[in-house]
């Protein structure tokens, strides 16, 4: 009688491993869902730290995740999506290349059944994104007006390097800027043209700027790149004492050139904090929640000399 | 003559179509700039209903500074989470605030005032210099980013504000205010950083009275 009951313990003890086994294994087995990143370009640092942390972030969270690089090419944003489309992902972190450009693609990414989440760059559209997580671009650089003003004074020249004209950005960084220095009217903007965002076109346009106007006092660029390849141009043309440089992102090898007193100013952008936040906001997204914010702006801050040591790293030191 | 008959038929067909159909318009020039006008978000329109219809009735809704100013004054934290909002995953936050004071004393940018009574501090700064920042757009709650598919368009709101403000708040301010004046104020204040900006908290007016 015994023998009969340990035998049926055995025997019921081996199922239930069995099952566990063949569960657990299952498990193991079943692929991971996928997040795609899609951004504007890889061509600048500042996005590659943007992409590369949402994919890190949809990676701890348990998704299997790719980025797929735009090249500032809405064509290139639309093969992306189809192919995304085609390929079963569960959401799409979104860096858009263009703010009207790009909603037919993330309308199609909608009709599909895909979630988007807009990181730092806006669509023009309130219903086709799930959220869009965007840097308070203007607010950043009213901030960086002002001191524009402190630093270089209420007279003289200056010229002004803008990003892409499709991008929302270009024009909130601009506005913002000018909504504080356009007030001083003994500050004269000589030169505004769009260096596109782009370090190499950024040095091309200050070259050609200096040669038309030798004596300005100051530059605001756009973004960072700009800032970078502005300053090379004006240390070629041995005008680097001369012209203050102000940018906007907080990238790295700008962070350092301030605080080697190379460039006057930036404005910290939270690249690695909306890339985390929209992977966060997928995750929920795909286990649930659906009510989501459309706009959620990210806040900028000022980088100067006086403060410079508090960030690096594309963001504020812990 | 058959041939011509057809071409005759497929003339009249072409013309029917297109008549029915147009390929094109012609649109006077000013009627289409008008239309293209129309078509822009008018900031300044916009901010001048606002201010009129939403902003002037909703005054009462302002927090009153007796209460928060020792609020603060006990736990800024506490106060901040009772009393003031903030926009996205920013960290600086907004009051939106009304009160008495007696003036103690008046510069270029800036009318100080005492809010508690036999006080001889500056506890709030009215600030009548130029008006910068988000700070009457976003410090009432009554405007939101998630209604505007351009975000342009909501930064074009909060210039044209402070630019109302400035026109028609401040310069009748600055020309009333005397230092012993007694005042009553609405107005909005943004806290960037919680050391400088809470002691004294500083103000961007949009209703005054000078008694």
């Amino acid at each position: 009688m015994k023998t009969k009951w340990l035998k049926l313990a055995l025997a019921v003890l081996m199922a239930t491993a069995a099952i566990l086994f063949t569960q657990t294994s299952f498990a193991q087995s079943a692929p991971k869902e996928k997040i795609a990143v899609v951004v504007s370009t890889l061509n600048n640092p500042w996005f590659v730290v943007l992409g590369e942390t949402a994919k890190a972030r949809a990676i701890e969270l348990g998704y299997d995740a790719t980025i797929f690089d735009s090249q500032n090419d809405t064509a290139k944003e639309a093969a992306n999506f189809e192919n995304i489309i085609a390929s079963g992902y569960k959401a799409i972190l979104f860096n858009p290349t263009d703010a009207n450009g790009s909603i037919a693609n993330v309308e199609k990414a909608k009709a599909a059944g895909i979630p988007v989440f807009c990181i730092d760059r806006e669509i023009n559209s309130t219903n086709a994104a799930t959220c869009q997580m965007l840097s308070d671009s203007y607010a950043g650089c009213v901030k960086l007006g002002q001191y524009f003003v402190k630093t270089v004074g209420k007279d003289g020249e200056y010229a002004e390097l803008l990003g892409i004209v499709g991008d929302n950005n270009t024009w909130n960084r601009s506005k913002g800027f000018h909504s504080v220095v356009d007030r001083f009217p003994g500050l004269k903007m000589v030169a505004q043209q769009s260096g596109e965002f782009d370090r190499a076109k950024g040095l091309e346009v200050m070259e050609s700027i200096l040669q038309a106007h030798p004596d300005i006092k100051a530059v605001f660029c756009g973004n960072d790149s700009m800032a970078m390849g502005a300053y090379q141009a004006l240390v070629a043309a041995g005008k680097d004492k001369q012209v203050k440089v102000f940018g906007f992102d907080g990238a790295d090898d700008v962070v350092k050139s301030i605080a080697e007193g190379k460039i006057v100013a930036t404005g910290m952008q939270f690249p690695k904090t909306m890339a985390r936040k929209s992977a966060e906001f997928a995750d929920e997204y795909i286990k649930g929640k659906h009510d989501f914010p459309q706009k959620v702006p990210v806040p900028v801050e000022l980088v100067t000399q006086e403060n410079v040591g508090k960030y690096g790293d594309y963001g504020k030191k812990q | 003559m058959s041939r011509i008959a057809a071409s005759l038929v497929a003339i009249v067909i072409i013309a029917v179509v297109c008549w029915l159909f147009p390929l094109f318009y012609v649109v006077p020039l000013k009627t289409a700039t008008a239309e293209k006008t129309a078509a822009t978000f008018n900031a300044t329109q916009f901010a001048e209903n606002f201010w009129t219809n939403q902003l002037l009735v909703s005054l009462d809704k302002a927090v009153p500074a007796e209460k928060l100013l020792p609020a603060i004054q006990s736990d800024a934290a506490a106060a901040k989470k009772k009393f003031s909002r903030s926009v996205g995953l920013s960290e600086n936050y907004f009051y939106f605030l009304r009160g008495e004071g007696k003036i103690i004393f008046v510069s270029d940018d800036e009318i100080s005032l005492a809010i508690t009574e036999n006080s001889t501090n500056a506890e709030i700064v009215l600030e009548t210099g130029l008006v910068f920042g988000d700070a009457v757009r976003d410090g009432t709650g009554l405007l939101n980013a998630n209604d505007y598919a351009n975000s342009q368009d909501f930064n074009d709101i909060s210039a044209a504000l402070n630019h109302i403000v400035e026109t028609r708040v401040l310069p009748k301010l600055r020309e009333q205010a005397k230092v012993g004046a007694k005042i009553s104020f609405v107005g909005c204040a943004e806290v960037d950083d919680e050391p400088t900006d809470l002691k004294p908290l500083k103000v961007i007016p949009i209703q005054t009275e000078i008694q």
